[in-house]
Formats: C-alpha cells, structure tokens, sequence
C-alpha cells in the first residue's frame, strides 16, 4: 500500500473580488511523499499565487487543499500558522534572509516556531547548514556570496522536516551555470529529508531536472485566463 | 533564539532610530525625575528651614519676607532691634527661648549669622534634632575657656571672634578647622541691590576671626551660614562707627560699646512647650501678643513657607505638566518610530510569518519592542537624573542655599521607570496593529 499524499488539490478556484474572473482554476493535483514537480506557466498564469494557497497564505474562493492529510483552509488564525510552520517550508527567489540575523539564527528562526525543543535548536541548525557547505554560519547573510544565502534559504525551508516544500522561482535571479547548481542543492536537500518539492519556474531548462512536469495552463479547468497578482487575504 | 533575540536584532538593525528615541525617552524620564525630586525636596528643606522655633521676630516688611531674609538668607534684614527693644519684646513671655540673631556680613559670598551660645543648645536645625560637628567644637560664652587654650593666659574677648561653619559654607570657602578670616560688611546681595559700597565692599580688617568648628550638613538654610558670637558683630560696627568719629583708634572692645551699637536683627522664639512635644497652648497667645507691637513683624515659619507654597504652586503645576508633555511627547517619538520601520520591516513580517510565527505573537513582539525602548530610556533617564540631581542640588545650595539630598527616592524612580515602559508599549499599540495587519503574499514579492 503506497503512503497517502503529501498534497492533494481538488476543485480550487481563486479570485480578486467575489465578480472577479478565476486567477486559479485548478480540478486537481496530487504530489506524493518524496515527489518533485516543477510547475511551469507563463508569467501571470497565477503560478505564486497557487504557492500561496498551499500555504495557507491566501483563502481559496471554492475547492480544498490537503496538506499531510489536514485540510488547511479549515485551520484558523494560530493553528493555520504552527502547521505551516511544521509541514511546509518555503524558498523564495530572493532568499527573503532576514536582515541582522546571521546564517545560523537566520535557520534557528525557523525552529523558533516549531515543537522541537529550543535546546536542540542551534545544533540542528548548525548541522544544516555544514550539511549544505556553509562554513561561515555566524556571518550575516550580505556578507555570504549569493549562492551561499541560497544555501541558507534551503537550509531554513528545511529546518523543521517539512512533508512539502515550496519553492516560487528559486533561480529566477541566477545566471544558468549558478541556476543548475541552486536546483540540484534544492533537490539533493528535499530528497535527503524525503520532503516533497513543488517547484515553480518559467525556466523551461528546468524541465529534464524534475520527474514530473506541470504546465500551469495545461492544467486550468478552462475560463478566462488574467494577469495574475495577489489576493485580497 | 528567542522573541528577545529577534527584538534586539531589530532594534541594532535601524540603531541610529533606536538610540534616537531612547534618547528621547531618556530625556523626558531625567526631566520628569529632577523636577519631581526638586519639588519634594524642596518642599521638604523649605519646611525644615524653621527647625524647632516656633516664631520669628524682626523688623521686615512682611512675615515671609521675614523668614526669607531671617531663616533662609535671602538678604540682611534692613531694620534692626536694639538690645533693649529684644528684652523689652521678650521680657514676661512663656518662652522656651528668644535667640538674637544679627545678619548683615558675609564671607567669600556666604552669610554671616552672629548670635549667641545658645543658639547650638537650644535651636534645633529640625524638630528634634541636635547640631552636630565634623570637627571642633561649637560657640562659647565669654567666661568659659577655650579648651584649645588650656593652660595659656586667656585671650580677652577672643570668645567674640570665633566661627563656627556650615557644611555647605565649608565646602563652598575651604575653610577648616584652625583658619582664620576677616569678614566682610554686606552681602553680595546687599551689594547687587545698590548698596553704595557694592564696588568696594568693606572688610573688616582689624578683627580676625578664627574657625573653631565645622558642622555636620543639616539639610537646612544654615549649612551655608557661618555662624559667630553676637559681641563680635557688636564690636566690629561699633569700630567702624568709632573710626568714624576717631580714625587714630587701633581696636575696640566691649566695654566701649554703647547702647545704640548692639543692635539684632531678628529673634528666634520658641515658646514653652511639654517636654517631647512641638504643640504648646501659649503659642495662640504668645503670637497674638507679639503681633500687638505694631514696630515688629512676626512670622510663623511653617505657615509663610505654606503661603509661599501657594503662590508658587502654579509654576509648580506647570512644571510639572511640562515634564509629563515631554514624556508623553517621547512616547509619540516611539510610535513614530515604530510606525515608520513598519514600511521596511513588511518583508521581515512576511517572513516570520512565512515561518510560522502567529499574528498574535507578531503583535507582542513590536509592543515588547516599544516596551524595551521605553525601558532601554528609562534606565539611561535614571542615570542621567542621578546626575542632573547633584547638579541642581549643587546650584540650589550655592544659589538660595538650599540644601536638598541629591538622591532620588526608589519608589519614586520605580514609579517613573514603569510609568516609562507601560507609556511606551501603549505607543507601540499602533504600529503593533499595523505590523499584524500586514499582507503576507503582497510583502513576499521580489524587490524591484
């Protein structure tokens, strides 16, 4: 028997206002424990904003999303908050490194907000970060080259052993040579935590790195397609 | 890693606006505890200054005018007393004591008070309370001997011209045990005031005065007063006045006194009372009666400075609403703050959030973000007040010779540094509202 899904997407619509056309429109989506997706769209085919919705960031206007079995628009206000922080984990295309923290608090962060107990915090996090080559864990993030912040980001995604990861065009900011090496750490990393990965890109060089690949527009229920943005939340 | 690392990561993130604003707060907490501490101890040294008598007797314009220039100095008494009208006012009175007092010189810019013995026997600088030395001995008669003169011929009339000094005076001149000096005739008050010889003032150079004591502080006028035996300030006027008449004459003694040249300024009563106790039933009558010489004025200490109290009550209030403008106006400097770092700090919000740090949690962390500035300025307020005390302290004594303790009360200290750090989580309500109203997705969007 194979173990149940990490995320599982049924019927999700999404709009701006109540009137508004569907920004998402999605009939379904499963990704198993362990599976990598990338999930390719042009730009304003509402690509982040389904990210955010997995999150829990964004209110879907109809349908449901599974996350580890819990269905997580029906989780509210603090209880939304601690399960994202303890199944999902995020990595953005501008690392999103907290300014004043350095690499191993910018990781111990994460676990603040986690059940694991504070004393094993900064050993975790220092593990981590050696596990992914990073040498310099008490210097602050705009003192580490660019694919060592990466590195940090990953590291902070993974902290708490998410189920999933989401990762919202994590090499948009990379020349090609950098963007192959950011994915593989990426991948490498969510494997070895047998975390899954959705991944949005628009790079279509992507694609041959990932066992499955989504188109975002390949998979709308239909109706009019709109330049994406963000949701009122 | 815990909410206080994250708080203090943000405050040394934008640390010219933090130090700013503790600043500010620092400020207005300093501000608010000098004025505080000044009032009450001024209040307290201002009620202390009539120690235990209960009237004093002059010839001033007016009661407060009267404890203003007898008790705290404020400038020689214009009108004195012959010797004869004090026996005279005095004579058949219940009185516990009459102390005479003469005003009018002055050392280095501190008063002179020449008086009697009595006036470290009987006068207590507070109720209940003795003079004590730092080093010396107090006033004598002139038949008693100079224990440091034992077993030398004595000195005629040497009792006359010893001085006894207050602590703040002693601070303020040098002057220690052994010293002498010659005084001067007048005030610098005096002198301000149009004294025509306020140019040149007058020494009294023909008579040295020697320090045979040094007092303990008593938190009162008298600490900057130097205190000597009434004949001396008998005979150095009268030598002045002499010289007039015969510039050849080398010195003078008590027995060329005559009757106009012993002359007071004012008189220190406290009427008989129960042995323990500060209330006497012939005080009513005693007052009443001394009030019928329509040549004298008569003042009840306590009830001038009360008066004084009142007519200065208005600044006082105003002072103080000054004090607590500018600690409300540092709490407002912090929501400005506060509420300004929130555009530059959305992302950093996001990201917490991201992480799974609730809304809730967020809002506590900007209040107790506020609530560290307010205390961060709390504690520098106190150390600089602690400062700002001894220096007004300092002024006050040496100015108006008021003597107050330059140390700030702990439970007002503590009040003031909890009203400091509650009025600064109040200002952090806002910008703590507005940091929990933040929008995740929007604040996550790639710069430029």
């Amino acid at each position: 028997m194979s173990p149940p899904p990490v995320l599982t997407i049924s019927n999700l619509r999404a709009r701006f206002t109540p009137s508004g056309p569907w920004i998402v429109d999605l009939p379904e989506l499963s990704l198993a424990q362990g599976e990598q997706v990338l999930l390719t769209g042009g730009s304003g085919t509402g690509k982040s904003t389904l990210l955010h919705l997995i999150a829990g960031l964004l209110d879907p206007a109809e349908g449901r999303i599974n996350i580890a079995g819990r269905h997580i628009h029906a989780l509210r206000g603090p209880a939304r908050d601690h399960f994202r922080g303890r199944h999902i984990g995020m990595i953005f295309q501008t690392f999103n490194l907290l300014a004043g923290f350095s690499a191993l608090e910018n990781v111990m962060v994460a676990l603040m907000f986690s059940d694991i107990p504070r004393a094993e915090h900064a050993d975790r996090a220092a593990k981590l970060l050696a596990a992914l080559g990073i040498e310099r864990q008490d210097a602050p993030p705009e003192e580490l080259s660019v694919g060592q912040q990466q590195r940090v980001a990953v590291a902070r995604a993974l902290a708490c052993g998410p189920e999933l990861v989401l990762a919202d065009e994590p090499t948009a900011s990379l020349d090609p040579e950098n963007a192959a090496a950011a994915i593989d750490l990426i991948q490498s990393a969510c494997r070895s935590q047998n975390a899954a990965l959705l991944c949005v890109s628009h790079d279509p060089s992507m694609q041959s790195r990932f066992q499955r690949t989504l188109n975002l527009k390949d998979l709308r229920r239909g109706g009019p397609l709109v330049p994406s943005g963000f949701l009122a939340q | 890693m815990t909410d206080l690392t994250i708080i203090l990561r943000s405050l040394r993130v934008r640390l010219f606006s933090t130090a700013t604003t503790v600043l500010s707060v620092a400020v207005a907490v300093a501000l608010l505890l000098v004025l505080l501490l000044m009032r009450d101890a001024s209040h307290q040294a201002f009620a202390r200054g009539g120690g235990n008598m209960h009237l004093l007797v002059s010839r001033d314009s007016s009661p407060l005018v009267s404890v203003l220039n007898g008790i705290f100095y404020a400038n020689p008494p214009p009108r004195p007393i012959t010797w004869a009208e004090y026996e005279r006012i005095t004579g058949n009175l219940p009185l516990e004591y009459a102390i005479p007092t003469q005003q009018g010189d002055s050392y280095l810019g501190q008063p002179v008070l020449a008086t009697l013995p009595n006036f470290f026997t009987e006068f207590q600088p507070g109720e209940g309370e003795q003079w004590q030395l730092a080093s010396g001995r107090f006033l004598r008669g002139p038949t008693d001997p100079a224990p440091e003169d034992a077993g030398n011929p004595p000195i005629p009339e040497a009792h006359a011209f010893e001085v006894v000094v207050g602590a703040a005076a002693a601070k303020a001149t040098g002057l220690r045990l052994g010293d002498t000096l010659h005084l001067t005739h007048g005030t610098s008050q005096s002198r301000q005031l149009g004294d025509p010889n306020a140019m040149q003032p007058h020494v009294h150079r023909e008579f040295t005065y020697r320090v045979v004591g040094v007092l303990k502080p008593t938190g009162t006028p008298h600490d900057r007063a130097l205190i000597t035996h009434l004949d001396g300030g008998w005979i150095i006027h009268a030598h002045d006045r002499r010289k007039i008449d015969d510039p050849s004459i080398k010195t003078t003694m008590m027995a060329d006194l005559l009757e106009r040249d012993k002359l007071i300024t004012g008189i220190y009563v406290r009427v008989l009372t129960r042995r323990g106790s500060d209330v006497s039933a012939s005080l009513p009558p005693v007052f009443a009666k001394l009030r019928s010489d329509p040549s004298i004025t008569v003042a009840q200490p306590l009830q001038q400075m009360n008066t004084l109290f009142r007519i200065i009550g208005n600044v006082d209030w105003i002072l103080r609403a000054m004090a607590v403008v500018v600690l409300v106006s540092s709490g407002v400097g912090i929501m400005l703050a506060l509420y300004n770092s929130m555009t530059e700090r959305r992302r950093q919000i996001a990201v917490l959030r991201v992480l799974g740090c609730t809304q809730g949690r967020i809002f506590s962390l900007v209040v107790t973000e506020a609530a560290m500035i307010g205390l961060a300025g709390a504690i520098a307020g106190i150390l600089l007040a602690l400062v700002g005390v001894q220096v007004v302290a300092q002024i006050l004594r040496q100015e108006i010779g008021l003597s107050i303790p330059p140390a700030l009360a702990p439970e007002l200290v503590l009040s003031v540094g909890i009203g400091a750090v509650l009025l600064a989580a109040l200002a952090g309500v806002i910008p703590a509202l507005l940091a929990y109203r933040t929008p995740v997705a929007n604040n996550l969007k790639p710069i430029g």
